[in-house]
């Protein structure tokens, strides 16, 4: 065994422009930057809305991310792990008083073995039979929840008694949520950037660009695909738990939907998948419009938001395949190319 | 020199066919031994059994003394068997050094580190210039050295390669060789498939030949060149002309 040299990355450490793996940019700083601002700031009640929603999916779409992204396992039954953890924390404060910053670590662990199970059982599924498997296992789930009605309400829901109460996790004010949603957005961020920057994750890119090579390469591929489900699905479900806490209602038509599935998909797919700003991007790029165009044109023309909102992703798949993180690299490629 | 690796009646089937059949032979420590055969003789299917890839449908493996049963490719990489991939398998979305930093990590505890290794094998290959590109850059004969990288990366005691000089202009098959041949002075027992035959005619002490799944020969170079088998085996019956 040689020594490791005390000095072993080849270029000096220093702040970079541009998000990178493995370091700290300026651009994620000036973004949080912003966020902490977007918090403070006293904007009115429905803008505190859009970016208590926008903090929320952009830790979710980092969620996804980390098994759709890095590790390749394209997902569309993450609502399942969204709703395991929202039924789970809302049912335990409502059914048995247990607090939710208790039941949402419950939910999450919960979701995480259920990931494990659904990770094992289609371990041999590639491409799209495993993307149609994660879908029907999500259904079974939204199915169960339904009809299991004494134990989440059925189609009826459930709701949370909306009395404030920081043991309860329900707050009065719309600022509080706005800090929770952005403390979980980036704890999501750093989990992310620690796992990419890990032996760990280069696994999970490894196994992700071809499982031959990597299982040759003394990798144990079903081990790291297990792991980043369970991880995603953990994280998921903890958004979910805050779901429950905002909207103070639950029912398994909305929680546990396919529509939500494609949503946690979309997001990174929009701001590049495989990176850790990406989710971020796309959810503060969708998030915003589909919240504003559902607020101006819901009542006029119902649907035409959905309409708009599916041309502007036909836009960007089309001319920014790398997704809105691949277009910032590019750009920032064309300057450092450019100079001297 | 001991028994490095031992290979007993191995036999694998796909349906009725018999792609490697009763096979057996061994190899000591520190040799460097050439594979050869026509296509379609087995010797990938060989190497697939043996690093793992294939269970064997009979017969048995020892590698350093120790039975090998029905192992994972992970599994034979830990025991520090590698192998490369006759066609390149590069990890898309990294750069070169990042390919050849995934296998250094199996004996590096940081990222750090195995970069570090990885530069010092990038370097033995000739691929130092290439470190920070994107894989997608590379040419064949390129992505051909990119393998050797990530196989010698994993610091193993037995290595297989399997066609790494296809592709290759005369002058990188010249490099490419005398880099095979100062592998078995640094500890690694080297085995060797190659189609370019004078490579490894000339490199390689002991070469055998693998036809239709069968070891028809073992042994030195010049002899295997008078060998009736052999000869048969590449070119074919004599024919007579009355």
């Amino acid at each position: 065994m040689e020594a490791a040299p005390a000095q072993t990355e080849r270029r000096p450490t220093r702040w970079r422009l541009m998000p990178e793996r493995g370091t700290v940019s300026l651009f994620e700083l000036a973004l949080l930057a912003i966020c902490i601002a977007l918090v403070a700031g006293r904007l009115p009640q429905n803008l505190q809305d859009v970016v208590i929603q926008t903090f929320l999916w952009g830790g979710l779409a980092l969620a996804w991310n980390i098994a759709g992204g890095y590790a390749g396992l394209i997902s569309f039954g993450h609502a399942a792990f969204f709703g395991l953890g929202a039924y789970c924390s809302t049912i335990l404060a409502v059914n048995h008083g247990v607090t939710p910053w208790i039941g949402l670590w419950l939910g999450a662990l919960l979701s995480a073995a259920f990931a494990a199970l659904l990770t094992l059982v289609c371990a041999r599924l590639r491409g799209p039979f495993f993307i149609l498997s994660t879908l029907a296992a999500a259904e079974v789930v939204r199915i169960g929840a339904l009809n299991w009605a004494t134990l989440t309400g059925g189609a009826e829901g459930l709701a949370i008694l909306p009395t404030p109460s920081v043991l309860n996790m329900v707050f009065e004010s719309k600022t509080t949520y706005a800090l929770l949603m952005l403390c979980y957005l980036v704890a999501v961020y750093v989990i992310t950037k620690v796992v990419e920057g890990s032996r760990y994750g280069f696994y999970l890119f490894a196994e992700r660009d071809d499982e031959d090579a990597a299982s040759a390469a003394g990798v144990n591929p079903l081990l790291a695909r297990t792991g980043a489900m369970c991880l995603s699905a953990f994280l998921t479900a903890i958004g979910g738990s805050l779901f429950a806490q905002y909207f103070l209602f639950l029912d398994p038509t909305h929680v546990i939907s396919p529509e939500l599935s494609f949503q946690f998909a979309l997001l990174p797919a929009l701001g590049g998948l495989g990176t850790a700003i990406g989710p971020v991007l796309g959810s503060f790029a969708i998030t915003p419009l589909s919240e504003m165009l559902r607020s101006y044109l819901g009542g006029a023309a119902a649907g035409l938001h959905l309409a708009i909102y599916g041309g502007v992703l036909v836009v960007v798949m089309l001319y920014f395949p790398g997704g809105i993180a691949g277009a910032l690299q590019q750009i920032s490629r064309r300057r450092t190319k450019g100079a001297p | 020199m001991t028994t490095l690796l031992e290979v007993r009646n191995l036999t694998r089937t796909f349906g009725s066919l018999r792609a490697v059949d009763d096979v057996s032979f061994s190899v000591r420590e520190g040799e460097l031994l050439g594979l050869i055969g026509p296509n379609g003789a087995g010797k990938s299917t060989l190497y697939n059994v043996i690093a793992g890839a294939l269970a064997p449908t009979s017969g048995a493996i020892a590698f350093k003394g120790r039975p090998v049963a029905a192992w994972k490719p992970y599994q034979a990489a830990r025991a520090g068997i590698a192998r490369t991939f006759q066609i390149p398998k590069p990890y898309r979305h990294l750069s070169v050094i990042e390919n050849v930093a995934l296998s250094a990590l199996l004996h590096n505890a940081t990222v750090a580190a195995a970069r570090h290794s990885a530069e010092a094998v990038l370097a033995d290959v000739g691929l130092a210039d290439y470190a920070e590109e994107p894989v997608s850059i590379l040419t064949v004969g390129l992505l051909k050295r990119l393998e050797v990288a990530r196989a010698l990366a994993l610091r193993p005691s037995l290595v297989l390669f399997d066609e790494i000089m296809a592709g290759l202009t005369p002058s990188e098959v010249k490099g490419m060789t005398s880099l095979v041949a100062s592998l078995p002075a640094r500890g690694i027992t080297v085995i060797w498939v190659e189609h370019v035959l004078y490579a490894i005619m000339k490199t390689a002490p002991r070469i055998m030949v693998l036809h239709r799944g069968q070891l028809i020969a073992d042994g030195a170079p010049e002899k295997l060149a008078k060998n009736p088998a052999v000869i048969k085996a590449y070119l074919g019956e004599e024919m007579s002309l009355a």
